[in-house]
């Protein structure tokens, strides 16, 4: 099996979960070994526990993928070690999409919240093989997959671009040719994980917003996030952050990600400084 | 199913939400959002920010939209059969439609017409008859 259900899966197991019901609660413990898990990964998290429990609704004949979120709340850091407490409440599920809000806790605090999110369906089959989720999906709900399986994501190669400080950033981001996570996301058709894309758009949007001022700079909040489409290996993308609102401690940041010209991804987000 | 007339008044009534909301699905200015302009042509809308259109309308209005629904509301009281053959819009669906969108100008039916591109007829105008739509069906299921 290799990488697969390991270099790109972050549902330990899933439970309190009725069949065909619209809540579903799962967990997640981080690995140990790592050196940090992101944000992103958390959202990640919460959407794939979505996923499988939207999968289930129609049988695993279609899986939803990435398209719109239209608000993700970032509470706190999480740290390797700790286990994400999953939510999702699916609001609406059929063969053309799933609608559903979400959220991560860690030791009763919430880390991370997703609303409004929809994801169209696909047909499963040109992503994976439907028999093989449907044994996992068992599994999960089951005795739960052996923790520790992921262990971690290389860094991409991010050439910068144009940079003025408190205005706006762009850089290129080389989508790698081959990497552990594409035998999980998806193994018949490997697709760029758009949580590992919106990382990259925030951290430009943190460049973009430079040093200035004390303390850390932070995502608080990502907004109107639209996929428009796959990004395959190998492929390289052209963000651009753009501060549309700066003044005190708020910032907001509107980003893009295209390839060749077109529109792959659009975002917000705002950015706050943390003290301490 | 019968359907009953949608009135400029009702119309009017849930405009500017639906402009508002088309301006933030397209992350574009609201004064580009005309209501007969065509979301495709003029406001290079696709497939994805249709579903997006929906979605927030949706959470706006407090209604269900049904996803697909859009084409089956513009059919009327045609069946699928006299409104297309073969992909291409009848006759009688033709006329159906230029009816149903009542605001998009007459030499932007382009015959034969495929139900593929039906959609690239789509203007706000369309959006606020799929939300009075919905809102009908709702207070008629309450």
């Amino acid at each position: 099996m290799g990488d697969h259900f390991s270099a790109f899966s972050f549902v330990d197991r899933i439970r309190d979960y009725t069949r065909r019901g619209p809540h579903a609660r799962g967990y997640f413990t981080i690995p140990d070994g790592l050196t940090a898990f992101p944000s992103c990964l958390v959202a990640e998290a919460v959407g794939q526990l979505a996923s499988w429990v939207a999968m289930d609704h129609i049988d695993f004949r279609g899986r939803p993928v990435a398209a719109l979120a239209l608000e993700t709340r970032f509470l706190r850091d999480v740290k390797p070690g700790e286990t994400l407490e999953l939510g999702v409440e699916l609001e609406s599920c059929d063969d053309e999409a799933v609608s559903y809000r979400g959220w991560a806790d860690v030791d009763g605090a919430r880390a991370l919240e997703l609303i409004d999110c929809l994801g169209p369906m696909l047909p499963l089959d040109e992503f994976d093989s439907p028999l093989v989720l449907k044994e996992r999906f068992d599994v999960l709900c089951g005795a739960g997959a052996p923790a520790g399986r992921f262990h971690g994501i290389n860094g991409f190669h991010v050439e910068p671009g144009v940079l003025v400080p408190g205005k706006s950033a762009t850089a290129k981001l080389y989508v790698p040719e081959a990497a552990p996570f594409f035998h999980d996301h998806f193994p018949r058709r490997p697709v760029f994980p758009a949580t590992l894309l919106l990382n990259e758009m925030i951290q430009l949007a943190l460049n973009a917003a430079g040093g200035n001022g004390s303390g850390t700079l932070v995502a608080e909040r990502m907004t109107n996030v639209k996929v428009r489409s796959f990004t395959p290996p190998g492929q390289a993308l052209d963000l651009t952050a753009e501060l549309t609102v700066s003044g005190g401690s708020a910032i907001v940041a509107s980003l893009t990600a295209r390839a060749e010209g077109r529109m792959v991804a659009t975002a917000q987000v705002d950015l706050s400084r943390r003290n301490g | 199913m019968a359907q009953m007339e949608i009135t400029k008044d009702e119309i009017n009534a849930v405009y500017p939400t639906v402009a508002e909301t088309i301006a933030d699905a397209l992350g574009c200015d609201i004064g580009e959002v005309k209501p007969d302009a065509s979301l495709i042509e003029d406001l290079g809308a696709e497939s994805i920010d249709f579903l997006d259109m929906v979605f927030r309308l949706e959470r706006a209005f407090k209604v269900k939209i049904p996803r697909g629904k859009i084409v089956e509301n513009a059919r009327g009281t045609l069946t699928e059969a006299e409104f297309e053959q073969k992909g291409l819009v009848t006759d009688v669906g033709l006329a159906q439609l230029k009816s149903y969108l009542s605001e998009v100008a007459a030499d932007r039916f382009r015959t034969p017409l495929k139900v593929k591109d039906i959609p690239r007829l789509f203007t706000p105008e369309t959006f606020c008859k799929l939300v009075i739509a919905a809102q009908r069906q709702g207070q008629a299921a309450a």
